[in-house]
């Protein structure tokens, strides 16, 4: 237990992150979910998605209703657009998700943050899904981009994603002898001089290869020198201090979905609920800065009224995600395609919710954690029948250590939203101006500290 | 053509493009250029020559300018149909009415050279096979692995000996021995158990082996030979080594590719790079002093040789044997020293990637015999090249086009490679997810009726007819697969069994496939139609419209036919679904498990249909069709479906889909496939064996 970390400095504040606990967020998440909301329908409903108001009364509507109690954490994001490549496509509006790039032909903000502000934590991303890499799903089913082109999916298993984390597969130095035990200095120097021996290869093969290729090792070559970061890390504090030292010391993980059922429906939300567990307490850990969690994917053939306790439970019943999400040219709710959706939508949100439970319920600074991550809520259309890239749904939460007001919406008006994605790398301490294509500058009015 | 402004390929058919930074926007525009901007925005679907490829052929166009104009300004391009309108539809409209549609292929291209990270597939193989003779001390070979061997030296001239007993239906015809320097062989995979046969002379003499003394009466008062085959489980001499790594992510694809083997989207994340790291040293500790009797009696630069060659698939540059011999000084003792050495070969890159990269040679690159071992032995094998193979490359017996040919064939009558063609049908026909579906019959059981598509197909590709894929009324079973077709089962398991009348349709009949294209409560007639186009006819779909809707509601009084009634009544929907719909209603008599049924809910079950051009959008063929059957026969002589198979073989040799400039080189293989009369045996070699696929990219490619 306890890879790369040592309990006698956590109360060991680097002066810089010391001032960024006040200003700025330390942490992002971003949380996607697939087949977007009931927008504007094809018909010209409106959409059923947008919270409104403003001057302190915000009204929720009615598939952002579970966010009751929460909107004051939250900042609803109106009106932003994708532009109009692959406009009417669910793989096209996924790929440009978080690239903000056509055909995904960008890095993506999340590995854009990893490599960046995330790269001092011993794991710079951690990508987690539930059930999204199933029925054979092809690359255009994920949303983080490792680099332009390619992207990468995320782990679907929550065991091993936490004994990736917490087993220290790489170097275990038990707690009590974090250095000078004989044995675990013989094992560094092994994993030092492997290292070395790859990083050389590595990069004498790169000379050899044309652009492609060179790109693919790039990505490599990235990877092991954070490895033999985290080595030369092992007799130094870490950089990110625990919030939590339970999170590093005991980390639980309750999960009992055996591995000829985490196919199903029926235990979906055990999957997803696990793995937000595991996020949050990667991050409570110090372990990571920058999350995406992934919950099926887009087009997806998730039969939601298997999901028991859910509002659209019924077993005798197959309501896809996908299938729902195509409920006809209006908003009729006499369809039971719709209703379903509209459900689907609320469980999504819910779950959404329980993740801002998790990160709000632990204490950081004179706050939570809450108050030093931002979590966004994505999906890779808005209206699911429509396939509409304009009027995303994007819900923000987490204030930033202050310098994000909530509690409102914003109306962006057919602004790209590599704005908004910008804004966020802005509020994670990598001011930019602008994200992937037509993008001019940080989503104004989104800080305020 | 009237189809062309709705079957469009899918998204993403934009190619390539510049890798924007933050900040980075798309070029302005300014007044269009018919030509320019097709180039860049209509031919990586319709072709460069408007002769088609994801999308449907353009030219030469057959309808007036005014309707080509209206089709571009209304729907066009795909992705993002108010791009182009008014001006910019009529320029390009002009520019499609210059096309011929004839691709240019007067000086084909060169494949790029690449890196080919090893899949999960090839990394396990490759870890079990390098450790295999330790792993199993002197334990013999394992014949349920590793194949029986038949062997038969007879006292005249013959012409053909063949293998005929239970293991295969006595068939007399399906179990070619081969002739070398007179002495007749045969190797494979037999279920363990007891089984007689006999060995047929010239395709009439029935004669018991007479290396076999241990015979049964045959019935007719002679005797068969009897074989006993008992699987060896590895022995208990060796070391167990520790999995491969489990946790490697899978592999990423487009979604137009069915492989496992993209070799552009292989890249290695933290994730991979630990995973790697740590299953290296898991095996290296499992090694333990056993470690020594991977290369017996060796020295350590010895030792880094000689086992370096193995595992990075070529021999080692000096440096590296002293990289590796110097990184071994962290430890003292001589098998800690080796175990460190194994340690970082097997996380090193040159283990990792299997180099289609080429020496330079003449202006472009040729791969050189190593590179090409490698890429025969996991093409065909699955693994890493043997030892022996590597030993030919060494002595340049792959440097030339025969040579790669003869080390082809001979890999064909390895059971490894049927194993491995059984992994290509598998994808080809998508049945990796047949493990993850919402259905009433069992895992177990879903496992076995995709086994027994693959050992078909694999079957079909090493010694049947290429019509048998669709055409075939056979397929081998053991007592859970004849179960679930409701026929007797098989004596010997795996042994092939005959199906019901209504199944005789090759794959097309086959419950794996029937119940991999379908719903979890009800059958899928768009998903099994756009499975016969895509998979088997290499024709792509855009995605439905977004005015489309789902499935219709289950109606109890309804057919699923009825209920897509819609499809062909709406001149919308039908511009597409004119080519889908009828294909998955062939499947009717088929329900979501994969059953025969005859009706449903009481409503008689209606299979008929039109099979609109088989041969691409615009070919301008309606071929009636009553069921499967029909529909089966007609793609078992269709050129499309031809030229499909060897379009995805040609896919899965080189590791990616074809570039538009490689059509050039895919029509190449699908000609001399069809020349061939459809030879499926050459077509596997072919592809690997052409001068095209040891030529690779030009020096201009290469960073200074």
């Amino acid at each position: 237990m306890g890879a790369a970390i040592a309990a006698p400095f956590t109360t060991l504040l680097r002066p810089d992150l010391a001032c960024a606990s006040g200003h700025g967020a330390r942490r992002v998440i971003f949380f996607y979910f697939p087949d977007g909301v009931a927008g504007r329908s094809q018909d010209g409903d409106a959409s059923l998605w947008e919270a409104r108001g403003s001057g302190g009364r915000l009204v929720l509507s009615e598939q952002l209703e579970p966010l009751a109690g929460f909107e004051d954490r939250c900042v609803f994001v109106n009106g932003l657009q994708m532009g109009g490549t692959d406009e009417g496509s669910h793989p096209g509006g996924a790929k440009k998700l978080l690239t903000n790039v056509d055909g995904g032909n960008g890095q993506s903000l999340d590995q854009f943050l990893a490599s960046t502000v995330g790269r001092s934590a011993p794991f710079p991303h951690l990508y987690l899904g539930a059930q999204a890499t199933v029925n054979g799903a092809s690359g255009d089913k994920f949303v983080s981009y490792p680099t332009a082109g390619t992207p990468t999916p995320p782990e679907d298993d929550p065991r091993r994603a936490f004994s990736r984390l917490f087993d220290g597969t790489i170097v275990a130095p038990t707690p009590e002898s974090p250095g000078g035990d004989p044995a675990t200095e013989l094992e560094l120097r092994r994993q030092r001089s492997v290292l070395d021996v790859h990083l050389a290869e590595l990069t004498e093969l790169s000379s050899r290869l044309g652009r492609a290729e060179k790109r693919k090792l790039d990505v490599h070559l990235e990877s092991l020198r954070t490895i033999e970061r985290g080595l030369s890390r092992m007799d130094m504090p870490p950089v990110d201090p625990p919030v939590s030292s339970a999170s590093c010391e005991d980390p639980r993980l309750a999960y009992d979905v055996s591995d000829e059922t985490r196919f199903e429906a029926a235990v979906f939300g055990r999957i997803l609920d696990a793995q937000m567990d595991v996020m949050v307490q990667a991050m409570a850990c110090g372990l990571t800065r920058v999350g995406v969690i992934q919950g099926g994917h887009h087009t997806s053939e998730l039969i939601m009224s298997h999901i028991p306790g859910s509002e659209m439970y019924d077993p005798g019943y197959a309501m896809r995600s996908h299938q729902a999400s195509h409920y006809g040219a209006r908003h009729d709710r006499s369809n039971r395609n719709f209703v379903d959706y509209l459900a689907q939508r609320r469980w999504w949100v819910a779950k959404y919710r329980a993740l801002l439970e998790r990160l709000a319920a632990i204490p950081e600074g004179d706050g939570t954690m809450l108050d030093h991550t931002l979590v966004l809520l994505c999906t890779e259309v808005s209206d699911g029948n429509t396939h509409s890239h304009r009027d995303m749904p994007f819900v923000l939460a987490g204030n930033a250590g202050g310098t994000i007001a909530t509690g409102r919406v914003m109306e962006t008006s057919g602004r790209r939203h590599g704005d908004l994605l910008a804004a966020i790398a802005t509020a994670m301490g990598e001011p930019l101006a602008g994200f992937g294509w037509d993008s001019r500058e940080a989503l104004p009015g989104l800080i305020t500290g | 053509m009237g189809c062309a402004t709705l079957l469009v390929a899918l998204v993403g058919c934009r190619e390539g493009g510049a890798p924007a930074g933050p900040g980075d926007g798309p070029p302005p525009r300014g007044p269009v250029d018919g030509a320019e901007y097709y180039a860049a925005e209509c031919a990586s679907c319709h072709g460069s020559a408007g002769q088609g490829r994801r999308g449907p052929a353009l030219a030469p166009w057959s309808g007036s300018r005014d309707a080509l104009v209206a089709a571009i300004d209304e729907t066009m391009p795909y992705a993002n149909p108010r791009d182009c309108v008014g001006q910019c539809a009529e320029a390009v409209a002009d520019h499609v009415l210059t096309l011929t549609g004839e691709l240019d292929c007067s000086s084909p291209p060169l494949p790029p050279r690449r890196l080919r990270l090893l899949t999960r597939r090839e990394h396990a193989a490759t870890v079990r096979d390098l450790f295999a003779p330790i792993a199993s001390g002197e334990a013999p070979a394992n014949p349920c692995a590793d194949g029986t061997t038949f062997r038969y030296v007879p006292s005249r001239a013959l012409r053909s000996v063949h293998v005929a007993g239970s293991f295969n239906g006595w068939d007399p015809s399906a179990w070619p021995m081969r002739e070398e320097g007179g002495v007749w062989t045969l190797t494979r995979v037999i279920p363990e158990g007891v089984h007689q046969y006999k060995l047929v002379l010239d395709g009439a003499e029935w004669i018991a082996d007479p290396n076999v003394p241990e015979t049964a009466p045959d019935g007719f008062g002679g005797a068969n030979s009897l074989l006993t085959v008992r699987c060896t489980s590895g022995g208990t001499t060796g070391v167990t080594i520790a999995d491969p790594p489990t946790g490697l992510p899978p592999e990423t694809r487009p979604e137009e590719y069915p492989f496992d083997l993209q070799a552009d989207d292989g890249i290695v994340t933290l994730v991979h790079a630990t995973e790697y790291l740590a299953a290296a040293r898991r095996i290296a500790d499992a090694l333990g002093d056993s470690v020594e009797r991977l290369v017996p009696g060796a020295d350590r630069d010895g030792f880094v040789r000689t086992f370096g060659r193995r595992l990075f698939r070529r021999p080692l540059t000096d440096a590296e044997v002293a990289r590796y011999a110097a990184l071994a000084d962290v430890e003292t003792d001589a098998n800690a020293q080796r175990r460190l050495i194994v340690r970082a070969m097997l996380a090193s890159p040159s283990f990792l990637y299997r180099s289609e990269v080429g020496v330079l040679d003449g202006g472009t690159h040729r791969l050189d015999g190593y590179e090409m071992a490698s890429a025969l032995s996991y093409a065909l094998l699955g693994t890493t090249p043997s030892d022996a193979l590597l030993d030919a490359a060494s002595r340049g017996e792959l440097d030339s086009d025969e040579g790669v040919r003869r080390a082809a064939e001979a890999m064909l009558d390895d059971p490894r490679t049927r194993a491995t063609l059984g992994v290509f049908a598998r994808q080809w026909l998508g049945l990796d997810a047949i493990g993850e579906l919402a259905r009433g019959t069992s895992l177990a059981t879903r496992q076995k009726l995709r086994e027994a598509t693959e050992r078909f197909v694999s079957g079909v590709m090493l010694e049947g007819d290429f019509d048998a894929l669709f055409t075939g009324s056979s397929i081998p079973a053991d007592a859970d697969v004849a179960t679930h077709y409701g026929v007797a089962a098989p004596s010997t398991p795996w042994s092939a069994v005959e199906l019901p009348a209504e199944r005789h349709a090759g794959v097309l009949g086959h419950a794996s496939v029937q119940l991999r294209y379908a719903h979890s409560d009800q059958t899928s007639p768009i998903a099994r139609g756009v499975f016969v186009r895509r998979r088997l006819l290499c024709q792509e779909f855009a995605p439905p419209p977004p005015e489309a809707g789902g499935v219709p509601d289950v109606d109890p009084n309804a057919t699923t036919r009825e209920r897509f009634r819609q499809h062909t009544e709406s001149a919308t929907c039908a511009s597409c679904h004119q080519y889908i719909d009828d294909l998955g209603f062939a499947f009717e008599g088929f329900d979501h498990e994969g059953h025969v049924r005859t009706e449903e809910r009481g409503l008689p079950i209606d299979t008929s249909g039109v099979l609109r051009d088989v041969n691409g959008f615009g070919t301008d063929t309606d071929d009636p069709i009553d069921d499967v059957r029909d529909l089966g026969a007609a793609l078992a002589i269709a050129p499309a479906a031809q030229d499909c198979l060897s379009t995805q073989w040609w896919r899965w040799a080189h590791g990616a889909p074809e570039s538009e400039a490689e059509e050039c080189l895919v029509r190449e293989v699908a000609t001399e496939f069809r020349r061939s009369d459809r030879d499926l045996r050459k077509l596997l070699v072919d592809v690997l064996a052409s001068p095209s696929f040891r030529r690779r990219g030009a020096t201009m490619e290469v960073m200074p």
